[in-house]
């Protein structure tokens, strides 16, 4: 009670403390007020326990709250304890002025044991041995101070007779020790776990404590009223509260026992029953003393040791940590290391790897090395130098000038010069290719590379360089751009021009490899409407190929003038092949088209069958297959017919497109008929590109000839327009537009009436519909029952027509017959018709 | 000057005379407006803009026609349009009901006689 009530004042004014001095003022006068009220109230109940006079007590709990209250908020309160002091003692002392020396002594006591625990350095929680003896110290000594002014104001005043100085002194200086022994630690464990600076109490502890303090009470009762001396039983529960609840335990246990104690002692009760007066303070003091001490002393005693493990554990698990830590560390830097050895094994093995390989590339690549040093004109060669010169390794010395003999006449002088152009200028040398005669009379190609290792100053030292066998390459390049120039001499540079028929063609010649030569295509106008489609590949490659695809082109496109069917066509040129070269093949597709009737007729020789493609769908056309050309004497070939639909392409190809090292020829074919299918909208030209792109990336592993024909519609079909919405886009919206309606046959007058009504139209959508984002404006014309329908389209609202503004409207209206214009939601639609005869009126 | 269409400017009696080749459509008509009346002094008499090269004129061409009078009339010169009867480009300014903004002349002699008066 006494804890909680200061505690409201000392918070507040602590807080107060920021605000102002009067308020600070008015809660220290307030709280002075209080305390001398507890301290009177104390120690009025005190009193009614006085052993001599009415005014000395075995126990004075009014100087233990003294203590505590000076300790915990300060030595300013001291007027409170000396105004509590002086009420208590004016009714009960004779003089004034031994009421006023004896509160003086009251409370110039209190100040003294405090002054002694503030320079010994005392804390208020207790939780050390050191405070235990520093309080039990401050008890004793303050207290002489009060003891003495007391039974000195008791005697000089006549209350107590000198002869009893001592006696009255000891009593007054035991309770008052025993009150600041017993009391002021109650109340400072009391305050100090209100403000929580004890760990917090576990659930069922506070239960406990109070169980126990029961016990300890009935004990203690019966310690006290027994007729034996046993008081020391209570001792046990005594240490017993401080090792188990530590200072809470043992400040109730103490003040427990030694109330039960000083109440026996006061009222001559069991154990002290019978003794003088002496002897009872004697034994009382004597127990209240060691009930306190050892209660306290244990508690701190187990507050430090609780404290030391926790800084044990503390510690461990901190050393855990960082050895963990540590350990993580080193198999990091382990795993590190292991790594890097293994990675280092790894390149020397590339190394050793590569070394072999260099010297089998250059063996397989034909790539001789050669030294010159420059000071002693001493040549060194590679093994395989001397071989690539036709000779053993080895087989003789090689001097500079050995090593110029080898090169072809023609040559040498070029080399000569390049050499010592090189070596004056001290620069690398270009890299050359030159020809160099063996012994045996052949000729080589050799193309090489060479540098120089200068000396510090910039002299040259040495020389050194390869040379590389390039004979075969040179002939191969050789043939394979004759062929090549052959074959597309030989190709039809143009299409003969047809109605109805859009015709497109590729050649693709092999990059690699004697590949050039050998596929052909070739259109031939028929007369009556019909166009003869030819693709074929001469089996082989280079000129041989080439000159015969030559041959065989123009008996085809013969046999075919003359007028021949497409199987007589084939059973010729088989005959002629026979004749002119003998042991070689070729396959050949012939189709002849009727345009009008949209009717094909089919012979293949041993070719890939076409593709059609249009609104059926990609499909292969089904193809009778007769052996290649050449591939036996009179065979018989036999014609398919296929009926194909106005939009429908043909499209013709070699094998070169599907037939590659890294496919299987049915994959080919399907990926061929997917790209087909893919672009069944673009035109013959649009067909064969992406067609081509899709089948072939990077160089072409053989020569790839496709041929792509489309039937168009005799009469165009709608037109559908989309343009970016700016006005730079109108002038080729207005040219696509006049282009169809030509198509379509609208008359000029009608043409140029309907382009400007529909150029208004879309001029108004990019002029009032948009704002600054990206915008189309949609255009659709169509011809029907002799009437040009046209709906500009676009994705916002026209504003309404203001001022001059609505001219464009006014010409749209003059110019169409029939005009509709939908505002919605989504955007505008102008809808125009106008007769293709009639001329408006206007 | 725009693809679209060219602009070639030259004095005559004191008029300047711009002819025009090519369309006139939205994409230009600023542009065309600004160059030609860039070329006119406070000296002359007027302006005469001469279509008969022109294949497209739509409502544009034909707004831009309009503030080009407005703009010499504050600077008391005149303009005359040459759009041949039967051209293209008449009978869209006829359509267009043009003839309310500015004066348009069958012939170049017309037009100029217009602009520069009777002298």
């Amino acid at each position: 009670m006494v804890g909680h009530t200061v505690d409201a004042n000392q918070d507040n004014g602590a807080r107060a403390g920021a605000r102002s001095d009067g308020a600070r003022t008015l809660r220290t006068v307030a709280g002075i007020v209080l305390l001398a009220g507890v301290y009177g109230l104390a120690a009025f109940f005190s009193l009614r326990l006085a052993l001599i006079e009415e005014n000395i007590t075995p126990l004075w709990p009014p100087t233990g709250i003294a203590v505590a209250a000076l300790l915990l908020f300060g030595t300013r309160w001291w007027p409170g304890i000396a105004i509590g002091a002086l009420v208590v003692n004016l009714p009960i002392t004779e003089s004034l002025l031994a009421a006023v020396a004896t509160a003086a002594g009251n409370t110039l006591a209190p100040m003294f044991a405090v002054w002694i625990l503030r320079r010994a350095r005392f804390r208020t929680e207790l939780d050390r041995p050191r405070d235990v003896v520093v309080l039990l110290l401050a008890a004793l000594i303050g207290m002489l101070v009060s003891a003495t002014i007391g039974a000195l104001a008791l005697v000089l005043s006549d209350q107590v007779a000198a002869g009893e100085f001592w006696t009255s002194w000891s009593v007054w200086w035991a309770g008052d020790s025993m009150g600041v022994l017993v009391v002021a630690p109650f109340l400072l464990v009391v305050w100090n776990r209100a403000h929580h600076r004890y760990p917090p109490p576990r659930r069922l502890e506070l239960l406990e404590l109070f169980v126990f303090l029961a016990m300890l009470a009935a004990v203690s009762v019966f310690a006290v009223t027994a007729k034996a001396s046993i008081l020391f039983v209570a001792l046990p529960f005594v240490g017993w509260a401080s090792w188990r609840f530590e200072q809470s335990g043992a400040a109730s246990a103490a003040l427990l026992v030694s109330s039960a104690a000083t109440w026996a002692a006061v009222g001559d009760r069991g154990p002290f029953q019978g003794a003088d007066l002496v002897d009872r303070m004697i034994t009382l003091q004597g127990f209240n003393a060691t009930v306190a001490f050892t209660a306290f002393f244990l508690a701190a005693l187990v507050s430090e040791r609780a404290r030391s493990r926790e800084a044990l554990e503390r510690g461990a698990a901190d050393l855990e940590a960082r050895v963990q830590r540590r350990t993580t560390e080193l198999s990091e830097a382990n795993q590190r290391l292991a790594a890097q050895i293994a990675e280092r094994r790894e390149a020397e093995s590339r190394l050793r790897r590569s070394e072999r390989q260099l010297a089998e590339a250059h063996e397989v690549a034909r790539i001789g090395a050669w030294e010159w040093d420059l000071a002693s004109g001493e040549v060194t060669w590679s093994e395989e130098m001397f071989r690539i010169h036709g000779a053993e390794p080895g087989a003789f010395p090689v001097t500079f000038d050995k090593a110029m003999e080898f090169i072809a006449e023609a040559d040498r002088p070029r080399i000569r010069r390049t050499t010592e152009t090189a070596l004056q200028q001290r620069k690398d040398v270009p890299d050359v290719e030159y020809r160099i005669e063996l012994p045996d009379g052949r000729a080589r190609h050799l193309h090489a590379r060479s540098r120089f290792s200068l000396a510090e100053d910039g002299t040259p030292l040495r020389m050194f360089g390869i040379v590389q066998d390039v004979t075969e390459r040179h002939e191969f390049e050789r043939e394979h751009r004759i062929a090549d120039t052959l074959q597309r001499s030989l190709l039809p540079a143009s299409f003969p021009e047809m109605d109805g028929i859009l015709i497109a063609a590729r050649y693709l010649p092999a990059e690699r490899g004697l590949a050039a030569g050998g596929d052909w295509y070739d259109v031939i106008a028929l007369g009556g409407g019909r166009v003869a489609l030819v693709i074929g590949d001469v089996a082989g490659h280079g000129l041989d190929a080439a000159s015969l695809m030559g041959q065989l082109r123009t008996a085809v496109r013969a046999y075919a003038l003359e007028g021949h069917a497409p199987a007589v066509v084939a059973e010729r040129t088989d005959a002629l092949m026979q004749e002119v070269a003998e042991d070689q093949m070729a396959t050949l597709l012939f189709v002849a088209l009727d345009v009008e009737a949209r009717s094909a007729t089919i012979v293949s020789a041993g070719h890939p069958p076409p593709i059609t493609i249009g609104a059926r769908g990609s499909r292969l056309l089904d193809v009778r297959l007769a052996p290649p050309l050449g591939f036996a004497p009179r065979t018989r070939f036999r014609e398919s017919t296929a009926s194909l639909e106005t939009g429908d392409t043909l499209l013709l190809y070699t094998d070169g497109l599907i037939d590659r090292p890294d496919l299987a020829i049915d994959e080919g074919l399907r990926r061929v008929l997917s790209a087909a299918e893919a672009n069944r909208d673009a035109d013959p030209e649009e067909l064969c590109d992406r067609v081509l792109s899709a089948m072939v990336s990077g160089d072409a592993s053989d020569d790839i000839a496709m041929l792509a024909l489309c039937l168009t519609p005799a009469v165009p079909g709608d037109l559908r327009l989309r343009i970016p919405a700016e006005p730079g886009a109108l002038s080729q919206m207005r040219r696509r537009l006049a282009r169809w309606l030509d198509a379509a046959g609208v008359p000029a007058d009608v043409r140029g009436d309907v382009v400007l009504a529909s150029s208004e139209a879309a001029a108004n959508s990019i002029r009032h519909a948009y704002g600054p984002s990206k915008a189309w404006v949609e255009l659709e014309a169509g011809v029907a029952d002799d009437e040009v329908h046209v709906v500009v389209r676009d994705r916002g609202r026209w504003r309404a027509p203001r001022g001059r503004g609505g001219r464009g409207l006014s010409v749209i209206e003059a110019c169409m017959h029939i005009v509709e214009i939908d505002r919605g939601a989504g955007g505008t639609e102008v809808r125009m018709r106008r007769p293709v005869r009639a001329r408006v009126v206007r | 000057m725009s693809r679209l269409a060219d602009l070639a400017v030259e004095e005559e009696d004191g008029a300047v005379v711009a002819r025009i080749t090519g369309e006139i459509d939205l994409s230009n008509a600023a542009t065309l407006e600004r160059a030609m009346l860039d070329t006119v002094p406070n000296t002359a008499t007027g302006m005469v803009v001469d279509l008969t090269g022109v294949s497209y004129l739509d409502s544009a061409g034909i707004r831009m026609l309009g503030e080009m009078a407005e703009r010499l009339r504050w600077r008391e010169q005149r303009l005359a349009v040459v759009a041949p009867e039967g051209s293209r480009v008449r009978g869209v300014l006829t359509m267009a009901g043009a003839q309310d903004v500015v004066a348009f002349e069958d012939s170049f002699d017309s037009a100029l006689r217009a602009v520069v008066g009777q002298g």
